[in-house]
C-alpha cells in the first residue's frame, strides 16, 4: 500500500515506465512498510547504541500490526507551538514509508548504552567487537542546549539526529550531530568530537584475511611457495564496513540494486 | 530506466547508495614495491581497528601509488550497483568481501617449512599483481559508475575514490590483493582462473 501511495504521490504526471510492470523490485520491504501511513501516538522511545535502532511502543496501531516498531531510519522533530497548544500528545508519522517521530521539548528517549571491548577471538585470531555489559540512562534531543542554539524553525523539521557522548549518570540533553540524512549528522558529530557515534563505532567491522597481522607477513617468502602449484595464489585483504545492516528480521537477499553498472556486471552473475 | 527511479527515489529524498568494486591488474616485476604499501594500509587498518578514516587514508595511498604505476597496468574491471535500502548496500559490501577474498588463498601455509638461516636469499618476484577496492558511498560519482576498463576512465575514476575520501562520503572500504607478500608469485593461468572478468587495457 505504502508502494501504492508513493508511487502516486510522486509519479504524478509522469509517463508510466517499463518499471510499472514489475512495482515489487522498486522500493524494498523496508521496517517502515509494515506500518500504515498515518499518525500513531507514542508511548516510550527506547534507542540502543549498539546499532543506532530506536524502539518505539505505539499506541492505536490497526489490528494486526504489532504495536512495538523497530527501526534504525528515524527521523526527529519537536511539536510545534501550536502542536503544544493543541495539547498534541508525541506522535509518529509515517509518510510514504519514511517515520518521523514527533515529540515535545522535555521527551525523554530511554538511551541503552553498551559498554564494548575488543578482545581476540581465540577461534579466528581476529579482533571482535563484545558487548561487555549495558547501562540505561536517558536522552532527551530537544531539553536545554538547543534552546540557545541557532538553528531555530530546523528543530520543526524532522531531522537525523545522533545522540552525545554518553555519560554514565546524568540525562543526555541535545544531540551530537544532525542533518537531513543520518550520514550527515554522523559527520557532524565526527567533526564536533574526532571520534564517530557509538552507534557507528560499535556497527563498523573490520573484516580481514590473509597473514596481514600475522608475524611472517613482515617478512618474506624465501623460497616460491608451494601456491605456484595451486590454483590460487596467495593474498590478503582488509575491510570496514560502517553501512548499517539490514533488518535481521527480514529475508536477506542481496538483489542487484536500481542500477548496476562496470564491465563486470554480466560475468559476476554467471560466475557465482 | 534508470534514471526515471532514481529520479523517483530523489524525489522521495532518500540517500542514495552505491557499491562498486575496481580491479587492477599490474604486470612486470617493477610493481613487486605495490605489496609494501598494501600491507602497510592493512597493518594499519588493523592498528586502528578498522577507523573508517584510517582506511580511507590507506585507499588513498593506494590509488595514488596504482596511478604512479599506470605504466604497468595490464587490464581492468569494474562492477556496481545503486542501492536506495542501507541495509541491501551493506549485504553487498559484505558479499563483495567474500567474493573477493575466495579468490586467494588466504590461510596461512603452516606446511611452509621455516627458512634455513644458512641458505642464500633468493626471491622470486610475482610477475603479476591484482588490486581489488571496494568502496560503499553515499550519493553520485559519474567518474566511478561507468565501464572503467579503459586506461583514461580507470585514472579518473582512481582520482574519483581519492576524493570521496576528503569529501567523507565514503561509508565503507575495502582491499584485496593477490599475491600477498613479495616472494609469492601470482602465475599467468591462477590469474585467468580466478579473474575471469577482467579485461585488457
Amino acid at each position: 500500500m505504502v508502494l501504492t501511495l508513493s508511487w502516486t504521490t510522486f509519479a504524478c504526471g509522469r509517463p508510466p515506465a517499463p518499471e510499472a510492470q514489475n512495482p515489487t523490485r522498486n522500493v524494498s520491504p523496508s521496517v517502515q512498510a509494515q506500518l500504515p501511513d498515518g499518525q500513531y501516538p507514542v508511548q516510550q522511545v527506547t534507542y540502543n547504541d549498539a546499532g543506532g535502532e530506536y524502539s518505539l511502543f505505539l499506541l492505536d496501531t490497526p489490528p494486526n500490526i504489532p504495536s512495538n516498531f523497530r527501526t534504525t531510519d528515524l527521523r526527529m522533530a519537536r511539536l510545534t507551538e501550536a502542536e503544544v497548544s493543541a495539547s498534541q500528545p508525541n506522535y509518529l508519522k509515517v509518510e510514504a514509508g519514511q517515520a518521523s517521530l514527533h515529540v515535545a521539548q522535555d521527551f525523554q528517549i530511554q538511551y541503552v548504552h553498551n559498554v564494548t571491548e575488543t578482545q581476540t577471538n581465540p577461534q579466528t585470531g581476529q579482533p571482535e567487537t563484545v558487548v561487555v555489559r549495558q547501562e540505561s540512562n536517558f536522552w532527551t534531543p530537544f531539553a536545554g542546549a538547543l534552546a540557545g542554539q541557532a538553528i531555530g524553525s530546523l528543530l520543526f523539521r524532522p531531522q537525523y539526529y545522533v545522540p552525545p557522548v554518553y555519560q554514565p549518570g546524568g540525562v543526555l540533553t541535545g544531540y551530537g550531530g544532525y542533518g537531513s540524512t543520518y550520514g550527515q549528522a554522523v559527520n557532524r558529530y565526527q567533526d564536533r568530537y574526532q571520534a564517530p557515534p557509538a552507534a557507528v563505532r560499535n556497527q563498523q567491522t573490520l573484516r580481514t584475511t590473509g597473514r596481514l597481522n600475522a608475524p611472517s607477513a613482515n617478512r618474506p617468502a624465501t623460497r616460491p611457495n608451494s601456491g605456484t602449484a595451486r590454483d590460487r595464489s596467495s593474498g590478503s585483504g582488509f575491510g570496514s564496513n560502517t553501512l548499517r545492516q539490514s533488518d535481521p528480521s527480514r529475508p536477506s537477499r542481496v538483489n542487484r540494486g536500481s542500477g548496476s553498472f562496470g564491465t563486470a556486471r554480466r560475468t559476476r552473475s554467471r560466475r557465482r | 530506466m534508470t534514471s526515471w527511479r532514481d529520479r523517483l527515489n530523489r524525489m522521495g529524498g532518500r540517500t542514495r547508495f552505491v557499491v562498486c568494486r575496481l580491479f587492477v591488474h599490474l604486470s612486470g616485476q617493477e610493481v613487486a614495491p605495490l605489496l609494501g604499501v598494501l600491507n602497510q594500509a592493512g597493518r594499519q587498518a588493523i592498528e586502528a581497528d578498522g577507523d573508517l578514516s584510517v582506511l580511507g587514508e590507506g585507499l588513498v595511498q593506494i590509488a595514488q601509488s596504482l596511478l604512479q604505476y599506470d605504466a604497468y597496468w595490464r587490464s581492468a574491471s569494474n562492477e556496481g550497483d545503486v542501492f536506495w535500502d542501507e541495509g541491501e548496500a551493506s549485504d553487498s559490501v559484505t558479499e563483495l568481501f567474500t567474493d573477493s577474498a575466495s579468490r586467494y588463498l588466504s590461510e596461512p601455509d603452516l606446511t611452509e617449512p621455516e627458512p634455513d638461516p644458512d641458505e642464500p636469499l633468493s626471491l622470486p618476484v610475482t610477475q603479476n599483481l591484482v588490486v581489488m577496492l571496494t568502496v560503499a558511498y553515499e550519493g553520485e560519482v559519474p567518474a566511478l559508475e561507468t565501464d572503467l576498463a579503459d586506461a583514461k576512465a580507470l585514472e579518473t575514476g582512481l582520482k574519483a575514490m581519492i576524493n570521496l575520501h576528503y569529501q567523507g562520503t565514503l561509508r565503507a572500504i575495502q582491499v584485496h590483493f593477490s599475491p600477498a607478500r613479495l616472494g609469492d608469485e601470482l602465475t599467468s593461468d591462477q590469474l585467468l582462473l580466478n579473474f575471469p572478468e577482467l579485461v585488457p587495457l
